[in-house]
């Protein structure tokens, strides 16, 4: 399923909406001036997505998984790869010796992608003019495959996947990661329709 | 599902969440919408000293006005909308300020995880959950793992550069810097023990002002304090009220360590780092200081202990030297004198000889010109008195010979011996000539045909002179071979070495690689030497037994002797009293 220019251009105007509250809640945090940047949104069949992320993500990854429910229903996870999450780890928290993953550093990519899905799967909830709640978030860190399969196991009607590049500017480095948005057929036509209505209210 | 059945589930859920609450080891509370407490657990009790009766009902904010204070709130606003957060310790450090266990110079704040999520009741958020992890000991051993980490570090680095010191002790400020840069220390005294006094004396310091320095010279605290060789600490010195203290206070110091440095159960120095800052030193870092201590101990022991040997050594050798050189001096001074001694016997030998002349001349002028104004008994006396200058003239050209011998060049060549030992025959009467028989094939040597025409002569005089009274003299000379490792060269007990000779000139003979010796041999039948005297005949003016039976200077083997040195050849004999006597000469072969 290929989305169309102007679905494609609604879409990324709306995660960039959510993506400037992320990026000014970890910018307050941390003291350091933070950007998210969103390069690319693409959305596929959820059989096609291991294959397409195991290209761009080698080895083990750490994976944040926030799901929703509500008119929406469906799995938000941020990936991103070993030594991006370690550097991420680094430069949010001033910790220049950290070279694994002990329960502070967990904690942390834990809470950053927690302020990514919230604000993202936010913004999608202030469009919908509906309430979506989250589960806690749970931090993995394994292989792009199980971590996919660990989704897919709970729930059937899980069908598309929308795929958002994304960015992270701190200080002068970039460390780049995927958000990856999992939803039911229903869900993801309920989406576009109201991104189309938005895009017309906009437009008005 | 009916309405009965719904209430028992969710009776059955509340149960479940109030035994959760109970026994968690977290904190869990729950609000309402309006952030009213609705649920406090054992856990939280115990920890924020607030009993369920005192919070609930009561907003969180009002509890806690910190957590508006730090911007904690939007959480829990947008919990009420359905969103889950969590909140790291090394992002936030703790939710709600809570005590932790005391911790030796440690934060006393709980360090927290907190997670804040919404409470769903049919789809629609009907309350707040806030779950808090503790995770203040997880925190505590993951940095005492880093400050390990770091410390082997140093450890590591401190222990490189005291290999690679020789000179360990200098190495104090080098490390000091290093340890700084890791633990709050800023100054150091470093005292190292005069091993044979025993005393400590201040070798180092470091971040204290010179002023202040000066009161660490003699410092019996410290001196105590080594001898002592536990590891001190001390705490709070700006408020301690011991007088002992006060060089620690005037330097401004507010804490210190004494480490004594000890290698083998001796005491070699004390090391003390102290903080300006902080009135506190944990154990972790005197831990640290103690290795340190060890570390540097057993470096500065090494290095002087080899510095002890490299000085002995040192000594030793010069001690060596010195010797060599005496030995040379002495040497000197000794062939000097030799030299001196052999030119005053040459110029008194040579004096002698003009008054001798005279005597003897006129002794013929009163015998020849007044034989008729002499009486026989005047003319007898006369005649005597004209044999003694004869004497004085043999002696006093033996004498000149020796001289000769001892002073002349010696170029030294192939001499075949045959024609040598001919010549001095053909000088000689023929009496001598039937004694002496010789072996044909003689074998040539290398040496000096004036010097060996000399010492065959010698030789051959010799063994004519001493055989018993009216038996005729049987002189046989024949030579051998000698390989160069012959054990009768090397032992023999009768080998004659000049003592004069200095060693350099044995050595030579010994290199000069010419791998065979030849020996000569003047074997005669006559009186024989006794054992006791052998080594002495080769002496000069030495006489054998019954001396004055036998006509004789005492000079014929000194000149022997004398001249077989100068030609880097050696002498001897072997005889018996009464069983005749063998005399040997011995050269490299040719």
């Amino acid at each position: 399923m290929e989305l169309t220019a102007s679905q494609n251009d609604a879409l990324t105007e709306l995660i960039n909406i959510g993506y400037a509250r992320a990026a000014s809640a970890l910018s307050d945090l941390t003291g350091h001036r933070i950007t998210l940047e969103v390069p690319e949104v693409a959305i596929h069949r959820i059989t096609e997505i291991a294959n397409k992320l195991e290209k761009m993500l080698e080895g083990e990854v750490a994976s944040v998984n926030q799901v929703f429910s509500g008119p929406i229903t469906g799995n938000a996870i941020l990936l991103l790869d070993r030594e991006a999450a370690l550097l991420l780890n680094r430069l949010l928290t001033d910790r220049p010796d950290m070279t694994g993953f002990d329960g502070a550093a967990r904690e942390v990519i834990t809470e950053v992608g927690n302020i990514v899905l919230n604000a993202c799967l936010g913004a999608f909830g202030n469009l919908l003019k509906v309430q979506v709640t989250f589960t806690v978030p749970s931090l993995q860190i394994e292989s792009v495959e199980k971590v996919l399969r660990s989704i897919t196991i709970h729930d059937q009607g899980l069908e598309y996947a929308l795929i958002i590049q994304t960015s992270f500017h701190i200080r002068v480095n970039n460390v780049s990661g995927y958000l990856v948005i999992i939803l039911g057929v229903t869900s993801l036509e309920t989406l576009l329709a109201e991104l189309k209505k938005w895009e017309d209210r906009e437009l008005a | 599902m009916s309405g009965v059945e719904e209430n028992s589930e969710s009776n059955r859920e509340k149960a479940l969440l109030s035994w959760v609450q109970q026994f968690a080891p977290y904190g869990v509370l729950t609000l309402d919408p309006s952030f009213r407490i609705q649920g406090w657990n054992h856990w939280m009790e115990t920890h924020s000293s607030l009993s369920v009766k005192e919070v609930i009902g009561k907003s969180i904010f009002a509890i806690f006005p910190e957590i508006a204070e730090r911007g904690l709130t939007p959480p829990f606003e947008r919990a009420s909308n359905g969103e889950a957060t969590v909140l790291s310790t090394t992002l936030h450090h703790h939710l709600l300020p809570l005590s932790a266990p005391k911790h030796e110079g440690g934060q006393d704040l709980m360090r927290q995880t907190a997670r804040i999520a919404p409470l769903l009741s049919n789809g629609a958020v009907s309350g707040i959950i806030v779950v808090i992890e503790d995770v203040t000991q997880r925190e505590r051993q993951a940095e005492a793992l880093i400050r390990q980490h770091r410390r082997q570090e140093i450890l590591s680095w401190i222990l490189a550069h005291l290999l690679k010191s020789e000179t360990p002790w200098k190495s104090m400020r080098q490390l000091f810097f290093k340890v700084a840069e890791h633990l709050d220390f800023d100054s150091f005294v470093f005292y190292l023990r005069d091993p044979e006094t025993g005393v400590l004396t201040l070798y180092e310091a470091g971040g204290i002002s010179l002023h202040a320095e000066k009161d660490f010279e003699n410092y019996p605290l410290f001196t105590r304090l080594a001898q002592s060789r536990e590891i001190t600490h001390f705490n709070s010195i700006q408020n301690s009220v011991e007088s002992d203290y006060s060089p620690l206070k005037n330097a401004g110091l507010a804490s210190a360590v004494g480490v004594p440095l000890f290698a083998n159960d001796r005491l070699l120095g004390l090391l003390c780092f102290a903080s300006s800052s902080r009135d506190f030193i944990a154990t972790d870092e005197s831990d640290l200081l103690m290795t340190i201590g060890q570390y540097l101990a057993i470096a500065v022991d090494r290095e002087k202990t080899s510095e002890l040997l490299v000085a002995a050594k040192d000594k030793l050798a010069n001690h060596a030297q010195d010797l060599e050189q005496m030995v040379e001096e002495r040497t000197t001074r000794l062939q000097e004198t030799i030299t001196e001694l052999e030119m005053f016997s040459y110029t008194l030998a040579h004096d002698l000889k003009a008054p001798v002349r005279g005597m003897i001349g006129f002794c013929n002028i009163l015998l020849e010109d007044f034989e008729k104004e002499l009486t026989p008994g005047v003319r007898r006396i006369v005649q005597r008195l004209a044999q003694t200058p004869h004497r004085m003239e043999t002696l006093i050209l033996n004498l000149l010979d020796f001289s000769k011998v001892s002073r002349q060049e010696v170029p030294l060549s192939r001499v075949e011996m045959q024609p040598i030992i001919e010549n001095v025959l053909s000088m000689r009467g023929n009496e001598v000539r039937m004694a002496v028989t010789v072996n044909s094939g003689l074998h040539a040597v290398h040496g000096n045909k004036e010097l060996l025409k000399q010492v065959i002569a010698n030789l051959i005089d010799n063994a004519v002179k001493f055989v018993e009274t009216a038996s005729p003299a049987k002189i046989s000379i024949y030579s051998e071979v000698l390989s160069e490792n012959s054990p009768s060269t090397r032992s023999s007990p009768l080998l004659f070495s000049a003592s004069e000779a200095s060693p350099a000139v044995l050595t030579s003979v010994q290199t000069e690689g010419l791998n065979h010796r030849v020996r000569i041999w003047v074997e005669d039948q006559g009186i024989g030497i006794p054992a006791e005297i052998h080594q002495k005949i080769f002496g000069i003016f030495e006489r054998g037994v019954n001396a004055d039976l036998y006509e004789g200077t005492g000079m014929g083997l000194a000149i022997v002797a004398r001249a077989m040195q100068r030609m880097r050849g050696t002498c001897g004999l072997e005889s018996e009293l009464g069983k005749g006597s063998r005399f040997w000469i011995e050269l490299p072969s040719a």
